[in-house]
């Protein structure tokens, strides 16, 4: 099957740690800048979707009730359709499935999505880290902070000693895709922390809760980033460079086992990848790089092996016996990814391994360019189950080809 | 909503529904309780609408037994969210433990070195009053319960 869709416009915006004396940027703010960016790259305007699809990703940062509508009023469009995906950081993967969908049906021509937060600004109950007051509402919550589930890192370290328990990972080969991060980012000027590490340093960090190093752990940022997705046809009258979505996957709430006791060592994309690939009518030995949702090293690993381009419990070894780099033969977060670029929000940095993929696949992604590239995999990877990894897992093939 | 937080513990504290009550209430007693789903027996954590097995809204709270097998671990060495409570039991041991009804659940373990805490490990529940309304479930190694 021929793509039908391509995305002709993108944009992130520089990212901001919110130092004291940075300007401080509303949520608002961030969307306007990215999808500004992402509008100029399309050359279109506002204007175009008036009457067409305006997504929005959740921000965790207050925002207000009917929140799509209400950044089509802040940005002065009037759409007829209005997306809005809660999904964290398969967000953006999502809205991607949803516009497809809506192009391909007639419905729309084009989709403008957009997603910011501001994490470091968040109003919260413990001062200092961004908690936002949705993470502490419900059953979720409540079954979990008063027995001493500190966050995220917890959450996942809890995950990774089950892996290593039943398959093999060493601590150096979850370090080298630390590094490959670091090293992308310095190749971007978008990246938040752009000095190269190397492995000894990462073994060298501060264990914050085993197996979980500082150096697993992404920066939180404040930023925002948009794309543009459109029917082949009116692609074609944008740019010479549409980058089409050829095949995709989605696995919301999976189990593996029962859902008592599951085994929480696979992760959803072993359902969403396959489809995937099956769609795009490739195989795994096509792909040409791979972009994570690289919120902790060993999901990447994972999301290596649930893509099946190594058996279960080899991804460590995977690791090491490949060249991560832009120039090597198994090419991963080229844009050094969240561990290095930084995560504007749980939410939000879905974004960036499709809007690298789209870089890489027009072949601007300049000092990091993967050579030739025209085919690649883009993951989302959203929200954080009771005991489990990952409650949306989202597997895109994307290509220069239709 | 902002999280609740014990002034006297400087933790977080549950918000109390109806739904969740007799978990809290029991724990506060010093029993472990789980919705049972009464068409296909499966013990639902935690507390759902209806059994995510089955689909039956047929659930009713049951005593458990308090004990279970540690399924996977971690040591928090740092307050990841500032509730300054946990500062003074660092390194908190957090771990899932499948009880022994066939439930997995986060829980605290206590009275165990951090270098003997393992995957497999057999463990007791004995509880802790949170506030005035509401306990939670702690493990310690069984050989020393």
């Amino acid at each position: 099957m021929r793509s039908e869709v391509a995305i002709v416009g993108f944009g992130r915006t520089p990212y901001s740690r919110a130092r004291p004396g940075d300007p401080v940027l509303t949520v608002d703010e961030y969307i306007a800048w990215a999808a500004d960016l992402a509008l100029q790259k399309a050359g279109m305007s506002k204007n175009d979707f008036d009457g067409q699809g305006l997504g929005v990703a959740h921000a965790e940062a207050a925002h207000t009730v009917n929140w799509s509508a209400a950044v089509a009023e802040n940005l002065g469009i009037s759409p007829t359709v209005l997306l809005r995906a809660d999904q964290g950081g398969a967000s953006a993967s999502a809205m991607l499935i949803r516009a497809a969908a809506m192009i391909q049906s007639g419905i729309v021509d084009r989709v403008l999505v957009v997603g910011a937060d501001t994490p470091l600004h968040i109003p919260s109950a413990a001062p200092g880290l961004p908690l936002s007051p949705e993470r502490t509402r419900g059953v979720y919550w409540d079954f979990q902070g008063p027995f001493g589930v500190m966050g995220a890192s917890a959450q996942f370290a809890l995950v990774l000693s089950r892996y290593m328990h039943e398959h093999k990972v060493t601590p150096e080969q979850l370090g080298k895709i630390a590094v490959n991060a670091r090293y992308h980012a310095g190749l971007h000027e978008g990246a938040i922390y752009r000095t190269p590490f190397t492995l000894q340093d990462y073994l060298d960090s501060r264990v914050l809760t085993d197996p979980i190093r500082l150096l697993d752990c992404v920066p939180i940022v404040n930023g925002g980033l948009a794309y543009v997705v459109t029917s082949a046809k009116t692609a074609r009258t944008l740019t010479d460079r549409p980058v089409y979505l050829r095949g995709f996957g989605e696995a919301n709430n999976y189990y593996r086992g029962s859902r008592s006791l599951p085994d929480i060592t696979y992760t959803g994309f072993t359902q969403a990848a396959p489809q995937a690939l099956q769609m795009a009518g490739v195989t795994q030995r096509d792909i040409q790089f791979l972009q994570p949702y690289d919120d902790y090293p060993f999901i990447a690993m994972m999301t290596i092996e649930d893509h099946g381009f190594c058996k279960k419990g080899e991804g460590g070894r995977f690791v090491e016996e490949h060249d991560l780099h832009f120039d090597g033969d198994f090419p991963m977060s080229t844009d050094g990814g969240q561990l290095s670029g930084g995560q504007p929000g749980g939410a939000i940095g879905g974004f960036m391994p499709l809007i690298e993929s789209v870089t890489q696949l027009r072949g601007e992604a300049g000092a990091r360019q993967v050579r030739d590239a025209r085919i690649g995999i883009s993951c989302g990877f959203g929200g954080i189950p009771y005991g489990r990894p990952g409650r949306s897992c989202i597997s895109l093939v994307l290509s220069t080809e239709p | 909503m902002s999280a609740i937080v014990n002034p006297a513990t400087g933790k977080p504290l549950p918000t109390i529904t109806d739904l969740t009550r007799p978990f809290w209430t029991a724990a506060r007693e010093g029993r472990l309780v789980l919705q049972k789903c009464q068409r296909c027996a499966t013990f639902n954590f935690h507390p759902k609408p209806w059994c995510i097995e089955c689909g039956s809204r047929d659930l009713q709270w049951t005593d458990a037994k308090p004990f279970g097998t540690i399924y996977a671990t971690t040591i928090s060495r740092s307050v990841a969210m500032n509730f300054p409570g946990w500062q003074a039991e660092l390194p908190v041991l957090l771990c899932l433990i499948d009880l022994d009804d066939g439930a997995r659940m986060y829980g605290q373990v206590t009275h165990c070195k951090p270098e003997a805490l393992h995957i497999g490990m057999r463990v007791k529940a004995y509880f802790e009053a949170i506030s005035d309304d509401a306990g939670i479930p702690k493990f310690r190694p069984l050989q020393d319960a």
